[in-house]
């Protein structure tokens, strides 16, 4: 039985500072301050005096933060491609993720500029004929990230700021508008994000490949933003200016998202896992060879266990979705997930890499999480708490999952 | 066994508010709902009958991994034991190799078990005939059904409950 209060149009707060508890937001802003305060440090520190593994862990905590930000712009996209009612009102979350783009963006152009060596084909030493060579240049490396940057902040901002005029417009005008752009975001951000995995991640060890390799990292980017937008909702939801709004509803929705994107990305984790076992061509197995020897074998398995068997078998049951204390901490075992995922692909690219993490790891890290809910904040701002001229919204405060 | 005919009274509603606000109204009297009827799916309404959750689910979770442990056992009894056959110098019990049809079969027994679980537990096998408290229920009517257990039920109060939610008709009938 549903006993929480529902929302509806009237009662609906406009501005997030209506209801929100001052003091608690007051604690929550000292922390995330402190938090990219200790991430700034790490990058002054780092930038000066760290070596390989500074800048690798730029590279992850980057990726891992411009993957927020294009699963935000997807799980926008998905809902207006799809016609959907149920997400309407917890539409400002994604959409204050793509604000991630910028920050994320910022980190990897500042590894792929002042830290070229990080990638093997750089080297003089390294040539490549055909194809390979005419992609592997500096320049046109170059180029490329800042292409798939611009379209990928371009084409979010176009629809955040169709969605947040919508609030005072009403009507389907904008949502019209924004299903036209979803279908473009949609195509180039399937294209985008293969090319751009491939490019900054698959390129550290650059006579590795696997073909699907940029799916695999999309579920990964997928599981990793449902996982943060149900963080920031439950927070939101805690501060106050969603009380009501996030229902247990949404989170169940979310967290049936969450359940198929870990699904998903084991499903292709073994695909790729699969073909280079039973292939077994040595210049594809030295890959899952570095990572499944040693201490990076544990790692591998963890790794496993904590993108997709916890969380599977966790999320299976209805109240574990609605509980939003037991969602929340599914969804912080999936972003330690993706997290280590990413350490899995990038660290050991260089064979003399520790399987331990290092501080600049930590630093990084701290700072990233700082960084998101800053720009959360920020966001959720700069608009009204609910697309309140969506005409799906009532139904999105109402709705049954 | 036949079974022992029970008296039911039937309300009769046009929206589906009403019917949600009659059955909450007769459960909180401690009435027995037998059933309620509706042409669609009404958000609530489960809620408001407090019918216990589907054990169905619980089905489909055993039936999968019955299904997916008696194939990983078969497969690794045909390639490794009954019959050994080197592929590509692999080991005879290969278990990436089996995840694939273990996957598939886990897959296939969870869906087409739960369905035969769905329809023998429910009775609705092929033949069986639909059993309707009223022809509109199918289409533009809700119909909430109470047991009366014995003469203390009132009728007149539960036509009385109905009448407070619009209903649009009452009936008492056996069955």
């Amino acid at each position: 039985m549903n006993t929480e209060i529902t929302m509806t149009m009237e009662s609906l707060p406009r501005q997030v500072d209506e209801t929100l508890d001052a003091d608690a937001a007051r604690r929550s802003r000292a922390l995330f301050n402190a938090l990219m305060i200790v991430g700034a440090a790490t990058v002054v520190v780092g930038a000066a005096f760290g070596g390989a593994r500074f800048w690798s862990a730029l590279l992850l905590v980057s990726t891992f933060l411009v993957g927020l930000g294009l699963a935000g712009g997807a799980l926008m996209a998905y809902e207006y491609l799809s016609g959907a009612g149920w997400s309407v009102a917890v539409r400002r979350v994604p959409e204050a993720m793509t604000a991630l783009l910028y920050w994320g963006g910022l980190g990897i152009l500042a590894v792929l500029l002042l830290r070229p060596s990080l990638y093997p084909w750089t080297s003089p030493e390294e040539h490549f004929i055909g194809f390979k060579g005419f992609w592997l240049n500096r320049p046109f490396f170059l180029v490329r990230a800042v292409a798939y940057l611009s379209i990928w902040i371009g084409l979010s901002r176009l629809m955040v700021a169709n969605s947040r005029r919508g609030d005072e417009e009403g009507g389907l005008g904008r949502r019209r508008l924004n299903t036209v752009l979803s279908g473009v975001y949609i195509v180039t951000f399937a294209l985008t994000v293969w090319l751009s995995t491939v490019d900054w991640i698959m390129t550290l060890e650059p006579h590795w490949y696997s073909t699907v390799f940029g799916v695999y990292n999309y579920a990964g980017i997928m599981s990793s933003g449902i996982a943060v937008a149900i963080l920031l909702g439950l927070w939101l939801r805690r501060l106050g200016p969603w009380r009501g709004v996030l229902r247990d509803d949404h989170l169940q929705d979310w967290g049936k998202l969450l359940l198929t994107f870990c699904t998903f990305w084991i499903y292709i984790w073994f695909s790729q896992y699969m073909l280079i076992w039973y292939g077994n061509v040595p210049e594809e197995t030295v890959y899952f060879i570095r990572r499944t020897s040693g201490a990076w074998g544990s790692l591998m398995l963890l790794n496993l266990a904590l993108n997709w068997v916890v969380p599977f078998f966790l999320l299976l049951p209805r109240w574990t979705k609605r509980d939003g204390r037991v969602l929340g901490q599914i969804a912080v075992v999936v972003l330690a997930g993706r997290w280590l995922d990413l350490y899995i692909m990038i660290v050991p690219a260089d064979p003399s890499a520790s399987t331990v993490p290092t501080l600049w790891d930590a630093g990084l890290t701290v700072g990233a999480v700082g960084v998101v809910c800053w720009a959360f904040w920020r966001a959720m701002r700069r608009a009204a708490v609910a697309p309140v001229g969506d005409p799906y919204l009532p139904e999105s405060l109402h709705y049954h999952s | 066994m036949k079974k022992r005919s029970r008296r039911i009274f039937m309300g009769l509603f046009e929206r589906e508010e009403d019917v949600i606000g009659a059955t909450r109204a007769a459960r909180e009297r401690g009435w027995r709902i037998v059933d309620v009827y509706a042409p669609y799916p009404v958000h609530g309404l489960p809620e408001a009958a407090g019918f216990a959750r589907s054990w169905v689910p619980w089905a489909c979770l055993a039936l999968g991994l019955t299904g997916a442990a008696l194939i990983t056992w078969f497969q690794f009894w045909a390639s490794a034991v009954t019959w050994p056959i080197n592929v590509a110098g692999k080991p005879w019990n290969s278990l990436p190799a089996f995840i694939p049809v273990t996957f598939e079969v886990g897959v296939l027994s969870a869906g087409l078990g739960t369905t035969a679980v769905f329809l023998l537990a429910f009775g609705l096998l092929p033949g069986k005939t639909a059993v309707t408290p009223h022809p509109r229920v199918t289409d533009d009517r809700f119909a909430l059904l109470i047991e009366e257990p014995d003469a203390t039920f009132s009728a007149a109060a539960a036509a009385e409950l109905c009448a407070r939610f619009n209903a649009v008709e009452t009936e008492e009938f056996e069955s």
